[in-house]
């Protein structure tokens, strides 16, 4: 995984020295910076360090992985991948709540006030679906 | 074909130990996080393309100037504020420790602490936008106001949010009879959002009142 690691920090290293180019060069070409796109590529920096950090500290966590050894067989990546929800309403509920509020936008206040409350009240739902009734643990 | 049976020696090789692969709930996390980061990109190339066009025009950039000429932004007021933020981070990271070693009581100690912090933060954002707000520089006063509420505001739509997931983290805590790596999990991405908020939180911190 730290390969992955590395291919994000160099992507940010690179945007980091374009950016640096971009401000000089558009300094020269008009007088000054242009503000824009040189921040919209410090922040591509920010962006390629934030997931190349990410993948650098889950590395060193959970060691190798079999991506990293070219003896690997597509077995040694079977397993528990992670809990997935196997069907659920909740989403549908939380997403028309929220269809409902922004519609207050337009049409009126009081409806956007009654859409937080279903939307907080989906989002419950949504949180504590696998907490309650059958699923309580 | 040939008429004799062959065989070839297996080569593959079996772990000694199964992998341990990466929890999906905090990739998944972080892949919203790139998602979100470009969305507040967006506004800061806004800022900055909507002072590059006022100062073009030669048009007053500097702060709330048009209603009133001699108000300013708070700045010490919004410094002590930036403060709680930041040090709301750190009691969000100590929770994380506890939450790793399981400790569920410490856990909620830390997370409470950190959610009165960013409370605390959005009143103080409120406060200051009512003071503004009464000096005359509302949202549609001018150039500045609207992209300085706009920035600021999706942020603290965004503080808010968290506090949300800060009373979900918790209600799982008590919601559940045993504390597991579930709960954890969901402290752990829970302080990646809080800590990705200030961070954005410190970028438009230096954007707005320091590099002006």
């Amino acid at each position: 995984m730290k390969v992955q690691g590395w291919l994000f920090l160099l992507c940010g290293v690179f945007f980091a020295g374009v950016d640096i180019a971009y401000w000089f060069w558009t300094k020269a070409e008009m007088g000054s910076g242009e503000p824009v796109g040189t921040t919209a590529m410090a922040i591509s920096v920010g962006f390629a360090f934030m997931v190349g950090y990410y993948l650098m500290f889950t590395a060193r966590r959970i060691g190798a992985q079999p991506e990293d050894s070219k003896q690997a067989e597509i077995s040694d990546g079977a397993g528990e991948i992670g809990f997935f929800s196997p069907s659920s309403w909740w989403p549908l509920f939380l997403c028309l709540a929220a269809a409902f509020a922004f519609a207050g936008f337009v049409i009126g206040f009081w409806m956007f006030l009654i859409g937080v409350f279903l939307v907080i009240m989906a989002m419950i739902g949504f949180v504590f679906q696998y907490y309650r009734g059958n699923f309580s643990h | 074909m040939l008429p004799v049976a062959t065989a070839s020696a297996i080569t593959s090789t079996t772990a000694a130990q199964p992998y341990r692969r990466p929890n999906l709930v905090s990739v998944g996390t972080i892949v919203w996080l790139s998602s979100e980061l470009m969305f507040f990109a967006a506004l800061f190339a806004m800022y900055f393309t909507i002072r590059s066009v006022s100062e073009g025009r030669g048009l007053a950039w500097n702060p709330l100037m048009v209603p009133n000429p001699e108000h300013d932004l708070n700045i010490p007021f919004a410094t002590v504020n930036t403060i709680i933020l930041v040090l709301s981070s750190v009691t969000c990271q100590l929770g994380v420790w506890a939450a790793e070693k399981g400790q569920v009581g410490k856990l909620r100690f830390w997370y409470i602490v950190s959610f009165l912090m960013g409370a605390v933060f959005i009143a103080g954002q409120l406060y200051e936008y009512g003071e503004l707000a009464s000096e005359g520089a509302t949202l549609s006063a001018n150039a500045y106001t609207s992209v300085f509420y706009l920035t600021t505001g999706f942020h603290g739509l965004h503080v808010t949010g968290g506090l949300i997931a800060f009373l979900f983290m918790l209600g799982r805590t008590y919601a559940a009879k045993r504390f597991t790596h579930e709960q954890a999990t969901s402290a752990i991405v829970v302080s990646y959002y809080w800590h990705f908020v200030d961070v954005v939180w410190i970028g438009l911190f230096a954007t707005i009142y320091i590099i002006r």
